[in-house]
């Protein structure tokens, strides 16, 4: 047991779920502030605003903006509650199937409709 | 004996690695219109890479980790935004580049019209990623690169004066042109030290699954790779001035190039020549291309690994396929690879700063490294490296607009 910096080995580190796939990186650590309570980490946030918003406002419009471009309205962020948090190393493993994130949308949709309907993309390794 | 094979396969990749359009490129420049007296700055930037090869290799054998990963969980998503853009725009004009050396060498081969070969050259590039695994695109466009060494017996065949080629290795001012032999010298370090090299190599040890038992071997590679590969851009520095400086030919175009191994070889020169100029930019064309891949998927978090089939890393494979599309375009649309080349070389150099500086954090950080942190020399090296990349960064738009015509 020991202490662990939020900024230095948690925010930015590569997330993988329960089957050890790489699922993308905490983008955003969320604080619970209930009244009565001390306040505590408590949910993940895994997506394009979240990083954009980190940046600043320019970087969170251009986000909308290609959002826009493609015809998207509705942002594909992942809030994984912070009790999910299996293991810290160097990589942060998550108790969730990494194919239910809404941040892997993107992946789902690529590999379904673009990726492997061209000959040889489907299967394990080359 | 398995890493001794390793050992000789690791040196065999770095020379054909080092030698692309942007080396050929500006060494027969550098050859053409200063003789020997910019062999320094090749000497220089063959070093400064082989340092920081070493150094990316030792950080992603020792923490499991690449450049690219540290760079986002280290300094945090809003620094990594400035490495990001700058590699991935300098990236994609001197992938540009590469298209358009493969795209010449055809043309020569041919008679056919550069700009006719950009899509197919992407294409088979695509394809090649799509089925191969990363030994094919590390081991064989490398094997085949070694044809490379035909630059190194054009220049013996043409006798170079020993005495005079060694004192060219230390730096001198130039005697006339001052702002061109700069805008040159800058040129040539763009072109030795593309952070493309260092975020492939560095990927490459994940790949390979290095671990501390491979720091020999990567010390090795990193080291005799690069100095075998920056010898044979020296030679092509040493063959451009014997060939084109006493003729006062001022090197504009690729097809001038060819000269470099006609003139000493004959016939024979100039098909090694085109074979040369093919293989390795095809072979940096590919390592360009997946070295974006990795930034974007290991800086967002995604599946990646160029082992793994298309469908279970789509959005890294995408993000390959896309990419050499659009690097085809500007030859496509007929853009004269050579200039772009010369503007892709110095934007290069601007950007060093944003991938050399943050190094010198990662290499002295104990929780990643133990006890294989930098020492004081090369704690020492990569500060002479980051000094140069400052400087790099301040002149290169002033040259490039004095000295660039």
């Amino acid at each position: 047991m020991g202490a662990v910096q939020l900024s230095h080995e948690v925010i930015d580190t590569q997330l993988v779920d329960r089957h050890q796939e790489k699922i993308g990186r905490i983008d955003e650590l969320l604080i619970e502030l209930e009244d009565g309570k001390p306040p505590r980490v408590a949910t993940i946030v895994i997506g394009g605003a979240a990083r954009a918003r980190r940046v600043g406002r320019w970087m969170l419009a251009c986000h909308r903006a290609v959002h826009a471009l493609f015809g998207q309205r509705e942002e594909h962020a992942s809030h994984v509650p912070f009790g999910a948090v299996r293991c810290i190393a160097d990589t942060i493993e998550i108790d969730v199937d990494g194919d239910t994130l809404d941040s892997m949308h993107l992946e789902h949709w690529l590999a379904t409709r673009v990726i492997c309907p061209i000959p040889g993309a489907s299967g394990e390794r080359k | 004996m398995k890493k001794w094979g390793e050992l000789a396969l690791g040196v065999v990749t770095s020379i054909g690695g080092f030698l692309e359009v942007g080396s050929i490129a500006t060494s027969a420049q550098g050859g053409a219109e200063f003789g020997y007296q910019l062999a320094w700055v090749l000497l220089l930037g063959t070093l400064s890479l082989a340092m920081l090869m070493e150094m990316t290799g030792r950080l992603a054998a020792v923490s499991k980790r690449t450049y690219a990963d540290l760079l986002r969980e280290r300094f945090g998503y809003r620094f990594f935004v400035l490495p990001l853009v700058a590699v991935f725009v300098v990236s994609l004009l001197v992938l540009a580049s590469e298209i358009g050396g493969v795209a010449i060498a055809l043309q020569m081969a041919t008679g056919v019209a550069f700009r006719w070969w950009a899509i197919p050259i992407a294409l088979l590039g695509w394809l090649l990623l799509w089925r191969g695994n990363f030994s094919i695109v590390e081991q064989g466009t490398a094997m085949l690169g070694l044809v490379a060494i035909s630059f190194a017996v054009g220049a013996l065949v043409l006798h170079p004066t020993w005495p005079t080629l060694g004192r060219a290795l230390l730096p001198s001012l130039p005697s006339h042109d001052r702002a061109r032999y700069w805008y040159i010298a800058i040129s040539i370090l763009g072109a030795s030290i593309s952070p493309y090299l260092y975020l492939f190599y560095s990927a490459g040890a994940i790949e390979d699954e290095w671990t501390i038992e491979h720091l020999s071997v990567n010390r090795v590679t990193a080291v005799f790779g690069n100095v075998f590969g920056g010898g044979l851009a020296i030679a092509a520095l040493v063959t451009a001035a014997l060939v084109f400086a006493p003729r006062e030919i001022k090197v504009d175009r690729y097809e001038q190039i060819a000269l470099l191994l006609a003139t000493p070889l004959g016939r024979a020169g100039f098909v090694f020549f085109v074979m040369t100029l093919f293989i390795t930019c095809f072979g940096a064309t590919l390592e360009i291309v997946l070295a974006m891949a990795y930034l974007l998927a290991q800086g967002f978090g995604w599946n990646w690994s160029e082992n793994l089939k298309p469908g279970k890393d789509a959005r890294f494979s995408t993000s390959y396929t896309v990419l050499l599309l659009l690097a085809a375009l500007p030859i496509v649309l007929g853009m004269d690879p050579l200039s772009l080349t010369n503007i892709s070389m110095v934007v290069t150099a601007a950007s060093l700063p944003v991938t050399v500086i943050p190094l010198f954090v990662l290499m002295n950080d104990g929780d990643l490294l133990d006890t294989h942190v930098n020492g004081w020399p090369s704690n020492l090296a990569l500060v002479v490296i980051a000094l140069i990349s400052i400087v790099l960064l301040v002149a290169a738009l002033p040259l490039q607009l004095l000295g660039g015509g």
